[in-house]
């Protein structure tokens, strides 16, 4: 590869400015980041599965995570439910098997749901997701797998372009409750926002991407 | 509201059936758009508002804790005022609160001029004059300073509650006198243009959106009628301000 082919390989907009990578790039307890371009799904609404590009092209390169790696996006039949979901369950199964992480970003919900699927496959039981508003009755051992949900429809209506509710929580509350998660998040899903793809979307931009980045640190921590 | 219109908009307010007043039951609702337009200042849009409500609960498919219907919007060719007035007293004498999206400020004075004898729960940052010579005494939500003194003597000599938006987002939301039963205004312009800037007035310091929808669902009077007037939707691109108007009517209903 010459030296401009480089040089417009290493500048494609990544999560978090993180390395490109793939399935077999993947090594245990390293972050896996994958975009989901899906939202006609799961409590569907247009426009939410542009998050994910939408982050990359936010991202500074500078603050990269040392153990995260964007893996791309996640192949979808929106159109194919069935079809979807078990391409989308085989390929967040195909990582986990890796002793990697996974974050899902963007689009519905039907993401978090694809993945709750491959969690009980890989690890043959059930995962619990924690919601980040909290609310997870009963005590969790540091050492219980969990999928961590980030439904940015519970940021207050000011943080947002297209508000759907006055209050809510701020970026820096979601942020605080993502690093307290307990036990040990094996996954997370970042949905539910349809970003405005000009300067109009910006505050929101930021706070998703703010979000993202402590989601990664996170994961990175693993057992809690 | 013209077939037209009605077919651009498939469902009511909040998903309420479109019907009319002889469909509506006792403790129902009846809601009733009047796009009247405000006459005076640089900011206009009002007309706008009820269908821009109408859109904005389809879209998030708000819901009501109470049954009604949505009667279309009143025609505005003519004297609409008094026929405004009649319905209101017609939906009011059969136990169905009017529930009236204006529209400018003259559609609240002719709904208060309906129910001449109930007391006023009114949010807005400028008492209105007519308002403070009622035989009851109105609350006034998150007025600011900038009133008449003559408007300031009249409120003082007959001891009316009223508060501040400062104050209320203080916390200091307790009013002493509240009625069991009173009308209810909330004119937009009592939220401040930096958090939601859908208003034809200008109320730099105004209410946050989500502390008047948090006020108003607190008081734990019964409303015997509901207006919103001064909502500019084409002025607030992200729509707040209707989300405001939005939020605040679903907590007034949930107590009364």
């Amino acid at each position: 590869m010459g030296e401009a082919a480089h040089i417009r390989f290493d500048t494609i907009p990544s999560f978090l400015g993180a390395s490109i990578g793939d399935l077999e790039d993947l090594v245990p307890g390293q972050v896996a980041i994958a975009g989901y371009f899906c939202d006609n799904l799961t409590r569907p609404a247009a426009g939410q599965r542009y998050l994910a590009r939408q982050l990359r092209y936010a991202s500074r390169p500078e603050k990269a995570p040392a153990n995260a790696i964007d893996l791309g996006d996640v192949n979808v039949f929106p159109l194919e439910r069935d079809k979807h979901f078990s391409a989308v369950i085989a390929q967040c199964a195909a990582v986990l098997e890796t002793g990697a992480r996974m974050v899902l970003v963007g689009g519905d919900s039907s993401g978090l749901e694809a993945l709750g699927v491959a969690a009980q496959k890989v690890t043959g039981a059930d995962v619990p997701v924690i919601p980040v508003t909290g609310g997870v009755a009963g005590q969790l051992s540091h050492t219980q797998p969990v999928i961590l949900s980030v439904d940015l429809q519970e940021l207050a209506g000011k943080w947002v372009s297209h508000p759907r509710r006055l209050t809510g929580m701020s970026p820096a509350k979601m942020i605080a409750q993502i690093d307290a998660t307990p036990g040990d998040v094996i996954a997370a899903a970042i949905f539910g926002l349809a970003p405005e793809l000009d300067i109009r979307g910006g505050a929101e931009t930021r706070a998703a991407l703010a979000i993202l980045q402590a989601v990664t640190e996170r994961l990175e921590k693993g057992a809690g | 509201m013209s077939n037209a219109q009605k077919r651009l908009i498939t469902t009511g307010y909040a998903g309420l059936p479109f019907g009319d007043v002889s469909q509506c039951e006792a403790g129902s609702v009846g809601v009733l758009g009047v796009p009247s337009e405000v006459d005076s200042g640089p900011r206009s849009g009002a007309s706008l508002a009820p269908d821009a409500l109408r859109k904005m609960t389809q879209r998030l498919g708000t819901g009501l804790p109470v049954n009604g219907r949505d009667l279309g919007n009143l025609d505005l060719t003519g004297d609409w005022s008094d026929v405004l007035m009649q319905l209101v007293t017609q939906l009011a004498d059969r136990d169905i609160v009017p529930i009236v999206l204006g529209g400018g400020s003259d559609v609240a004075l002719a709904v208060l001029g309906a129910l001449p004898d109930r007391p006023v729960v009114a949010a807005m940052p400028l008492a209105w004059r007519d308002l403070t010579e009622r035989p009851a005494n109105t609350i006034w939500v998150g007025l600011n300073g900038g009133q008449p003194a003559d408007v300031w003597d009249q409120i003082s000599q007959r001891t009316m509650d009223w508060r501040t938006a400062r104050q209320l987002d203080e916390g200091h939301v307790h009013f002493s006198d509240m009625p069991e039963r009173a009308l209810l205004w909330i004119d937009i312009s009592v939220v401040d243009l930096g958090h939601a800037a859908g208003a034809v007035g200008l109320n730099p310091g105004g209410m946050k959106p989500e502390t008047l929808a948090s006020v108003i669902g607190a008081m734990s009077c019964r409303w015997q009628a509901i207006v919103i007037t001064g909502l500019a939707p084409a002025l607030d691109t992200r729509g707040m301000s209707e989300l405001a108007a939005i939020e605040t009517l679903n907590a007034a209903l949930h107590n009364g």
